[in-house]
């Protein structure tokens, strides 16, 4: 059976630990995606193959990232930014602990708690609060820290009686407002956040930064991927801009914002 | 910026993965979440909700009662007593199989935006099935206890030991087959055909003494037939088995739990990436 991947990792020793707390560390992260060009598909084949000791398959490597480095301090904010398919979900996804690196190592502190493909995971059938309750012990809570959530959450999404009908009847704002409402409320460590932001109207927009702003006092810790650069200068402090899966430039916001938008421009003036 | 709080909890690495057997452990209260999800899900719509997980495999009974004693005659006594001292342990294990490799798919959104250990997916859906057979079981043991045996017989007592054996079972299967078909989704199409065979070679609607002797081997071989021949023992003969069926069907259940739980570990950490 064909593994997409292959471990080549090693454990870091405690003495390796930086003096200054980091909340997530990615060292020489690589995620590898096959392509199959050619799969078995038949018995006779697959016997065949094995006798004659040919590979069962033949594919090529898509890499999402190369070689990925990011250290985020404990508090802080750091924003993922780059075109589509750069590579932005896919590292949020291996910090989130969703995907296993190909290669390297990545370290999370705490709890992390990902907004990713916002309220995807809703079962429509399902009332908001049934589905709030189910997301919450997919996010390891225990039934006693969730029933002291639930009404705080409820309050947050601020969609009235709606909490109580199946999310099949919600409009697509209502439904990211209620997972974006469990995420923060789930009390993370590290929030990972892709494009979270881009749904919901300037109301919530504005409770849901001036909750980020309360996350990051205290201490906690943002990785955003996002398009959207208000949000990202209001609410980071550092930018990473990934193309094709590499780092491409990475420093403070406003820098590497700048960097990235006269890059899009320009190449938007040259078809 | 101002001087922050250290975080308490020790690094999570990716060396060490979180989604060690141990982890399952740590969101059992999500199974029963999942289990919950799945009864309310597929009742919730209909007129007579929970009912339905009654009528479908009691009128397979029904069926199955007439056609066994009306005109293909199979010689046993009480032949109602025994199709039901069988038949729902084996339905169970035919939906715990059939719908091993949709479940990952099924939950595929979840597995996509939430880390969480993929087994669990799995050991809620044979959960609820479990709760539909209790039910059918419970009903089952009534009829038995009140139209055949007339009394409770001590062998009763072995009830649970039969349950665990046919989870370990079922489940073991699940967890190899659903391995597949993360990889290969043609599988969903062999499982019925195999399910069906298996129906015809386990001993679900005629006794295993049936079986001719010279195949008595070959035929013990599917841990299924030792399974459900424990069934007929205890519930419909009201026995205690013997030892040596008693234990070797342990043994195969607790082989095929570990062989289908070692091929799901190794491959689960690229599971978010296939469903």
């Amino acid at each position: 059976m064909p593994s997409s991947i292959a471990t080549s990792r090693s454990l870091p020793s405690s003495s390796e630990r930086p003096a200054t707390v980091s909340a997530v560390r990615c060292r020489g992260v690589v995620k590898r995606f096959y392509r199959y060009e050619h799969r078995t598909t038949s018995l006779r084949e697959f016997f065949v193959r094995a006798v004659t000791r040919r590979p069962q398959y033949r594919r090529s490597a898509e890499f999402s990232l190369m070689g990925f480095d990011l250290t985020v301090g404990c508090g802080e904010a750091v924003a993922l930014i780059g075109p589509n398919g750069s590579g932005k979900s896919t590292a949020l996804r291996l910090i989130a602990g969703i995907y296993a690196p190909s290669e390297g190592v990545v370290e999370t502190a705490g709890r992390v708690t990902a907004v990713i493909e916002l309220g995807s995971g809703f079962h429509p059938e399902l009332t908001g609060a049934e589905n709030v309750r189910l997301y919450g012990a997919l996010l390891g809570f225990d039934p006693a820290a969730l029933a002291s959530r639930q009404a705080a959450i409820t309050a947050f999404a601020d969609i009235g009686g709606f909490i109580d009908e199946p999310v099949k009847y919600y409009s697509s704002g209502m439904q990211a407002r209620l997972a974006f409402s469990v995420a923060v409320c789930a009390d993370p460590d590290v929030l990972l956040l892709d494009e979270a932001l881009a749904v919901g109207d300037q109301a919530f927009r504005d409770r849901c930064l001036a909750r980020l702003r309360e996350l990051r006092e205290a201490g906690k810790t943002l990785v955003v991927a996002s398009h959207d650069p208000v949000m990202v200068r209001t609410l980071c402090d550092r930018a990473v801009w990934l193309d094709h899966g590499r780092v491409r430039m990475m420093g403070p916001v406003h820098d590497v914002l700048a960097a990235y938008e006269a890059d899009t421009r320009r190449s938007q003036e040259r078809p | 910026m101002t001087a922050r709080p250290p975080v308490p909890t020790p690094f999570r690495s990716s060396a060490s993965p979180p989604r060690a057997a141990g982890e399952v452990w740590r969101f059992r209260s999500l199974i029963g979440h999942l289990m919950v999800r799945n009864l309310k899900v597929k009742y919730q719509r209909s007129v007579l909700g929970f009912l339905w997980t009654l009528l479908n495999p009691l009128a397979t009974v029904a069926v199955l009662i007439v056609v066994f004693t009306h005109i293909v005659r199979i010689p046993v006594v009480d032949y109602w007593a025994f199709l039901l001292s069988g038949y729902f342990a084996w339905n169970f294990m035919y939906q715990v199989l059939t719908s091993a490799p949709l479940v990952l798919r099924e939950h595929a959104a979840l597995h996509r935006s939430v880390a969480f250990p993929p087994e669990s997916s799995l050991l809620a859906a044979a959960g609820s099935r479990l709760v539909e057979f209790a039910v059918e079981l419970g009903i089952a043991l009534v009829l038995l206890v009140a139209f055949h045996h007339r009394a409770v017989p001590a062998s009763y007592a072995l009830l649970p030991v039969l349950v665990i054996l046919q989870v370990l079972i079922a489940v073991g299967l699940a967890l190899g087959i659903a391995t597949v078909a993360a990889f290969y989704a043609d599988i969903q199409h062999v499982i019925p055909i195999l399910a069906l065979m298996l129906f015809y070679v386990s001993p679900v609607f005629y006794p295993a003494a049936l079986v001719p002797e010279t195949a008595r081997h070959l035929y013990a071989a599917n841990p299924m037939a030792g399974m459900l021949t424990l069934y007929h023992n205890v519930l419909y003969e009201g026995a205690f088995p013997s030892a040596s069926l008693l234990a070797t069907t342990t043994l195969a259940a607790v082989v095929v739990w570990s062989a289908g739980y070692a091929i799901f570990n190794r491959h689960k950490p690229v599971f978010a990436e296939l469903v």
